[in-house]
């Protein structure tokens, strides 16, 4: 043994370290002398610091001036703005436009999202079978590129009691009485969630087809000679792999219901009888019809924090052990 | 079990013609290797077999059955990727059960199935991980894993060892082998590495540009070359080409060369006389580097010839070396002492050479 170490010992020409023998094999039990130094991060620091600033100016400025509104009585005159001890936020907790607002925006997201998703990923798996599949994403996406706004007025008119298209196919079918669909409390929310779901179903398709190319061939491949069919091969092979992408989608789409509602100011404007009056349509009511800005702070607040859990949430559950090793594998 | 018979089969991408003509059979129970370079049709031919690529013209059969227009679930097959095909999402356990779990098997069956294909393969304590946590090694048992687990009438392999180290790859050889001959299951075999052909199969059928060149045993292959292409393909180091005239010397047959003049043996003159009697040929000799005896001084029979360089491989030694133009490559022992430069002389192992016509490339012998 002490034969051994002492000519791997000249080897090294480190002659006070001793290097061991163990299973046949040269093993060494001491650190290097000195470390060589680290190459400094600060450079990449200063590099990014004039993003950080127009960040800071642009988002973090306005977020801590939502929270100081929410505080105080906002006075738009310039009389300036007066603590109210919470009473921006102890209101809220006896609005009861304020929760039906959270109920029917639960309500109307959750109906989007279901259809959305469904839709979306059923049409991408068509139109990644189909020969015609560029012209159609073509077509697909035309309802994407439209602004909110003339979106909602192009529906305001198929929707109109006189004069639109659809109003009139549903009355001559025998489905729908004399009141227009945007007329009726129980059917405005239909209307508008039809009018998203038409909008934006072509984005969770986009999303969908993108992944459904990633899913690699020879798994499914492996599966079909496993034993698997058409149908089990897309829920055992690829829906697992579009796991990370169906997460993208459905999160750009949550985020967007909790903000866009050009469509709906423009079709009911939150009626029949704040029936479709989800939150975001009070919160604009109440910051820039009636002006109380410090009371629409605290409700703008409510939403962001909401918004953030919920996006927690998915994220939680989307990046299970399952879809996480998918993607390290995809990325093989 | 069964066996397999691939009557004129084509298969054709748009213009590309992959696969031309091919017949093959294999025998039940029986090894069967399909080796040639990338891009030689090999894999084309097997995912023919799987089902997963259209039969373009001809008909594949699995014993009498005509399997042309099943989809892969109903052929009773399994198969091996090269890239192994694992489910990421799902343990190595669950990726052996799948196919047991397709069938609706008895849970407490697949339970004993999957136990017994990972005792064989040595795979027990990984059951329950995922593929992204496997080494390349644990992945392709895990993969053959699938395979056997079903016992199929038929497996097909992919290359599944080539993405192996080589030492791992020199032990899966044998493993592999020992496998099928247990399991005495049907395999095919595709595979562009010529020493895991020779080494494991039965039979071979080499390919090359969507042709079958040859179809034979191990030895055969080897040893009996049809044609210019597979004796340059097969062995490694590849066998040396040098260009002769065959001419008629005093009653027999001789190979000349600027540098060499060499009789062909009795028996081998008798059969390139009997296929072509014609006088004067332009052939080309082929020799293999091992049946080159290279001695390191220059005596005054043998070929002489000049050292370009030596390569030692620890066991044996490479001889690069200059004859007139050619060049050639020769193994000897470590112990040759020629350098650069030196003058030496070789013999040609006159019973192993092959001579093969230059326009055509076919062998004489």
């Amino acid at each position: 043994m002490a034969d051994t170490s002492s000519s791997t010992v000249e080897l090294d020409g480190t002659a006070d370290l001793a290097s061991v023998m163990r299973d046949g094999r040269r093993t060494i039990n001491y650190d290097p002398p000195h470390l060589n130094p680290v190459p400094s991060r600060q450079y990449y620091f200063y590099l990014m610091l004039p993003a950080i600033i127009i960040l800071a100016c642009i988002t973090i400025y306005p977020f801590f001036w939502l929270i100081y509104m929410s505080l105080h009585k906002v006075d738009i005159g310039g009389a300036g703005d007066v603590w109210n001890d919470f009473k921006n936020w102890t209101r809220l907790t006896r609005d009861s436009k304020f929760q039906d607002g959270w109920w029917l925006l639960l309500k109307y997201s959750a109906m989007c999202m279901f259809m959305e998703v469904g839709l979306g990923v059923l049409l991408a798996v068509i139109l990644n079978n189909s020969r015609a599949e560029k012209i159609l994403v073509t077509i697909f996406l035309m309802p994407m590129m439209m602004a909110p706004v003339i979106a909602g007025l192009v529906w305001y008119y198929l929707y109109n009691g006189t004069f639109g298209w659809y109003h009139w196919l549903l009355e001559s079918a025998g489905i729908l009485g004399e009141t227009s669909i945007l007329g009726g409390t129980s059917t405005a929310m239909i209307g508008i969630v039809i009018v998203d779901v038409w909008q934006w179903t072509p984005l969770i398709t986009l999303i969908t087809l993108a992944g459904l190319k990633r899913v690699p061939r020879d798994q499914l491949e492996a599966n079909m000679v496993d034993g698997a069919g058409p149908v089990r091969n897309f829920f055992q092979i690829s829906l697992p792999n579009l796991y990370p992408f169906l997460l993208i989608a459905i999160l750009l789409r949550f985020m967007d219901n909790f903000r866009f509602i050009d469509a709906i100011l423009v079709l009911t404007g939150g009626g029949p009888a704040n029936s479709t009056k989800i939150l975001p349509t009070y919160l604009f009511d109440v910051s820039f019809q009636f002006f109380k800005l410090g009371r629409g702070a605290a409700i703008a607040l409510t939403l962001l924090v909401v918004t953030i859990i919920l996006g927690l949430i998915l994220v939680r559950v989307f990046d299970s052990p399952a879809s996480k090793t998918g993607q390290t594998q995809a990325g093989n | 079990m069964a066996s397999v018979k691939l009557s004129n089969v084509w298969k054709m991408y748009g213009q590309t013609e992959a696969v031309r003509d091919l017949n093959l059979t294999c025998a039940d129970g029986e090894f069967l290797c399909v080796l040639g370079p990338s891009g030689c049709g090999k894999s084309s031919t097997l995912r023919m077999l799987a089902g997963l690529e259209h039969i373009s013209a001809g008909d594949i059969y699995f014993g009498d059955k005509r399997v042309n227009d099943l989809p892969p679930k109903d052929r009773d097959i399994a198969m091996v990727f090269e890239n192994y095909a694992l489910y990421p999402h799902k343990t190595v356990y669950e990726n052996i059960a799948n196919s047991l779990r397709l069938r609706r098997m008895d849970k407490a069956l697949i339970d004993q199935k999957v136990k017994k294909a990972a005792a064989m393969l040595e795979i027990e304590p990984l059951l329950d991980r995922r593929p992204a946590e496997l080494s390349g090694g644990q992945k392709q048992r895990t993969a053959i894993g699938r395979a056997i687990v079903r016992e199929p009438q038929l497996f097909l392999f992919d290359e599944p060892i080539a993405h192996l180290d080589a030492k791992l790859r020199a032990h899966m050889r044998g493993e592999l082998k020992i496998m099928q001959r247990d399991l005495g299951t049907t395999m095919i075999y595709v595979t562009h590495d010529q020493l895991e052909a020779l080494s494991m199969a039965d039979h071979v059928a080499v390919m090359h540009e969507g042709v079958l060149q040859q179809f034979g045993t191990p030895h055969e292959i080897y040893s009996q070359p049809v044609n210019e292409w597979v004796a340059g393909f097969i062995g490694e180091p590849p066998m040396n080409f040098v260009d002769c005239e065959m001419v008629e010397e005093g009653g027999s047959l001789c190979l000349t060369h600027p540098h060499f003049t060499q009789v062909l043996t009795e028996a081998q003159a008798a059969i390139v006389r009997a296929k072509d009697p014609a006088g004067q040929r332009q052939v080309r000799l082929g020799v293999r580097p091992d049946e080159i005896a290279v001695l390191a001084e220059a005596l005054d029979e043998g070929i002489k010839a000049r050292v370009l360089v030596t390569e030692p491989l620890g066991g044996d030694m490479l001889v690069d070396l200059a004859l007139g133009d050619s060049k050639l490559l020769a193994k000897t022992k470590p112990d040759f002492a020629g350098q650069r430069g030196d003058e030496c002389s070789l013999t040609f192992d006159r019973n192993r050479w092959h001579v093969f016509d230059r326009a055509s490339g076919l062998a004489y012998f």
